[in-house]
């Protein structure tokens, strides 16, 4: 018999009892849309999580590098000096800010291996690696600043004149970079903007800062915040330092004091201008925040400078203790940078690279494999859960295949005295278990899609207003074509192990005890 | 066409030679139907042999049998045993889409076997709308669908009035006559036996107690 009619015959069976076949086929749907709807939120779940990062590919092209910091440095050199001790300074930073990466680890060592410092020498062997960019020693201080007549504490950037190769610094929202590298011009982000125009207090609390992974776009439309920003362009912000009291060379700086008893403003008590001294920037650009997940939420920086004037600043607003540090240790080079691969898929080898010379290296590559390993997981689970109902939309499978067998044992004896074979029976009843996987599988895909996409409106109109923000479209639930045919190919499994007694048990029909009786 | 050989039952020894119309007569118990089933390649006897064109059927597999019971042997049973839920000419397609030919043969062939047995224009009726007559030869037209050697045919009549069944013999006659087909019938009724039999075996207690 062709296997087209066999696929006739199994259609026909299944049309003669339709309400039974229609109530199986529900069974499977059920179970379907369970899977796809639990599979699908995890997958949204995670595509939430790693979509925009995926997105900005520039996150996985970045390596960063760290310095050894001046604990650490003190703590290699008590463990040169003092070898025989097995642990030098075993409660110093050096052993809190432990790299993380095992790859040192192999032989056990109660302390960690020498760190190499990442000064200006060592910040030119990174560029000279091969698939290198360029690399950005990054360092952020925090710094005193007054704008609009308001003195509050903010982070301060470095950055570099040439901006062609750093993505950081293409999105203007107004204004421009820096004109020189000498000029005093400062860039700012939006997060400034909206920390100084809010009306709280300053110097409040930064954890009700807008921000953070999961930024929700401003509420301001684009117009506003451009207008907003263009505002504040050539308005001067003031960086406040401590004048140093033994006499340091102020000039070292190399930027020009202000006189602070010629200072005005209300705020700043003219009898202390004594003590500290004022640097005068104008702001020239506006940063534009990045949409969604945005690494350098995590600099929580509000302004930049241009990096030559940022180290000197850095330098003259260390507190005591890290003089001290930098005094017993020597200079302890960069807090860390940032070397920029040309190549995504050299991100590992570079890395690597980078540790064997001696520096501590971190990509965001391994972090994004982790949380994949983790949703796999979760997904696996999810699916478990789902994959029950379809358990028992198996058994309902089989009991209808078993009730039609019974129902047509006569004609299974019919089939088999005009020359019906064992194989071409059993063959009809599978075919019919997987139609009823196939059309069950189908719709179950698309009773998942359906919930998927009715929970994901409820979702969006209702929990998200609850927030009190009018946010943009969350997307919960992510169907891709693996899971939904993956769905489909799984339900015609379940169907066709569901069909294996029955049709075992239709292909042993006697047909002599079918055909007996009237 | 050799000689059809059947040892069946307790110590039956039959023979059947090609385009004979035998009657295998007996009342009910006599194990008549049993020998049938042999015959026809739904049972398979514990001892003995049946050889079908000098060939014994007991080495085939349950494949090889599905094929002789599809191309070797057609069997017409007293209740007919259509499919109730297929026209005649669907009934008749069946046996056809066994043998794997395809739709447009099919269709051909079912329509020409059914006006073998004059119900071409009743092609497309289901089995409860046709007599009982009928019925039985569209199931005699299945039977023949494959173009086997032998009808076995189990109480053709049975279910039948006397015209009707006179219909059916009819038929089966015209099969032999025509088409020189050899017929075996199972029957309990002597006067059927005499009027259309070329020879007449009878069974008692699953022994030939006559032939002739």
């Amino acid at each position: 018999m062709k296997f087209a009619d066999i696929i006739a015959l199994a259609w026909r069976n299944l049309r003669q009892a339709r309400l039974r076949t229609s109530l199986t086929v529900i069974g499977v749907i059920v179970g379907v849309s369970a899977i796809v709807t639990m599979v699908s939120f995890g997958l949204g779940l995670q595509n939430n999580l790693l979509r925009d990062a995926l997105a900005r590919i520039d996150l996985f092209t970045s390596i960063t590098v760290m310095g050894p910091g001046a604990d650490a440095m003190l703590a290699m050199r008590d463990r040169v000096s003092n070898s025989t001790s097995s642990d030098g300074g075993d409660d110093n930073g050096a052993s809190n800010e432990d790299k993380s990466d095992g790859d040192a680890s192999a032989k056990p060592e109660p302390s960690p291996p020498p760190v190499r410092m990442l000064d200006d020498a060592a910040i030119a062997e990174l560029q000279g690696i091969d698939g290198v960019r360029y690399v950005l020693p990054n360092f952020s201080f925090s710094n005193y600043v007054r704008f609009e007549g308001r003195t509050r504490r903010a982070f301060i950037g470095g950055a570099p004149q040439s901006i062609d190769y750093n993505p950081r610094f293409k999105k203007f929202l107004a204004g421009h970079h820096f004109t020189a590298e000498g000029a005093r011009e400062v860039v700012i982000t939006e997060r400034f903007i909206s920390w100084v125009r809010s009306k709280k207090r300053i110097n409040g609390d930064r954890r009700r800062r807008p921000g953070g992974p999961f930024q929700m776009a401003p509420t301001k439309s684009e117009e506003e915040r451009k207008r907003e920003a263009t505002g504040i362009l050539g308005k001067e912000i003031v960086l406040l330092t401590l004048r140093e009291q033994d006499a340091a060379p102020s000039s070292v700086f190399g930027i020009p004091i202000i006189n602070v008893s010629s200072n005005e403003n209300g705020d700043t008590p003219s009898e202390f201008g004594e003590q500290y001294e004022e640097s005068a920037y104008r702001v020239v650009g506006v940063l534009k925040a990045e949409d969604g997940f945005d690494i350098n939420n995590f600099m929580e920086t509000d302004m930049f400078i241009p990096l030559d004037q940022a180290k000197e600043f850095r330098n003259a607003n260390r507190d005591p203790m890290s003089r001290i540090g930098e005094l017993l240790a020597g200079d302890t080079g960069y807090q860390n940078a940032e070397v920029r691969v040309a190549d995504v898929s050299e991100v590992e080898r570079i890395k690597e690279d980078i540790k064997k010379r001696g520096f501590r290296a971190w990509s965001f590559t391994n972090q994004v494999e982790e949380v994949r390993r983790v949703f796999l997981i979760v997904n696996s689970a999810l699916a478990l859960i789902g994959g029950i109902s379809l358990l028992v939309a198996s058994f309902g499978i089989s009991n209808t295949m078993i009730m039609s067998i019974r129902e047509r044992t006569r004609e299974i004896g019919v089939m088999k005295a005009i020359g019906g074979s064992d194989g071409e029976i059993m063959r009809i009843f599978f075919v019919e278990a997987s139609l009823i996987g196939l059309a069950g599988g189908a719709m179950g895909v698309v009773g998942g899609w359906g919930i998927d996409r009715l929970a994901n409106l409820l979702a969006n109109r209702w929990i998200l207003k609850q927030a009190g923000q009018a946010v943009r479209h969350i997307e919960f639930f992510s169907i891709p074509w693996y899971l939904s045919s993956g769905a489909i190919l799984f339900a015609i499994v379940i169907s066709l192990i569901a069909a294996i007694y029955p049709a075992m048990r239709a292909a042993k029909v006697d047909p002599i005890k079918a055909l007996r009786y009237e | 066409m050799k000689a059809e050989t059947v040892r069946a039952l307790a110590e039956v020894s039959v023979a059947v030679e090609p385009s004979e119309f035998i009657a295998i007569l007996g009342t009910s118990g006599s194990g008549k139907s049993t020998l049938l089933n042999l015959f026809g390649g739904l049972d398979r006897p514990t001892s003995g042999e049946i050889l079908f064109d000098g060939k014994s059927l007991a080495p085939l597999s349950s494949w090889e049998m599905s094929r002789y019971r599809l191309s070797r042997v057609g069997m017409i049973f007293q209740s007919f045993n259509l499919i109730p839920t297929m026209t005649a000419r669907e009934n008749v397609s069946l046996a056809l889409a066994f043998a794997g030919l395809s739709k447009s043969d099919r269709r051909r062939q079912s329509l020409d076997l059914l006006d073998r047995v004059g119900l071409s224009k009743r092609a497309d009726h289901h089995p409860s709308e046709l007599s009982g007559g009928e019925q039985q030869r569209v199931s005699i037209a299945r039977a023949i669908a494959n173009e086997p050697q032998v009808l076995l045919a189990d109480e053709p009549t049975g279910n039948l009035d006397s015209s009707r069944a006179a219909e059916v013999m009819g038929v089966l006659d015209e099969m032999r006559r025509r088409d020189g087909k050899t017929i075996v019938l199972v029957t309990h009724d002597q006067e059927l036996a005499d009027q259309f039999a070329t020879r007449v075996i009878r069974l008692k207690d699953g022994r030939v107690v006559g032939s002739g």
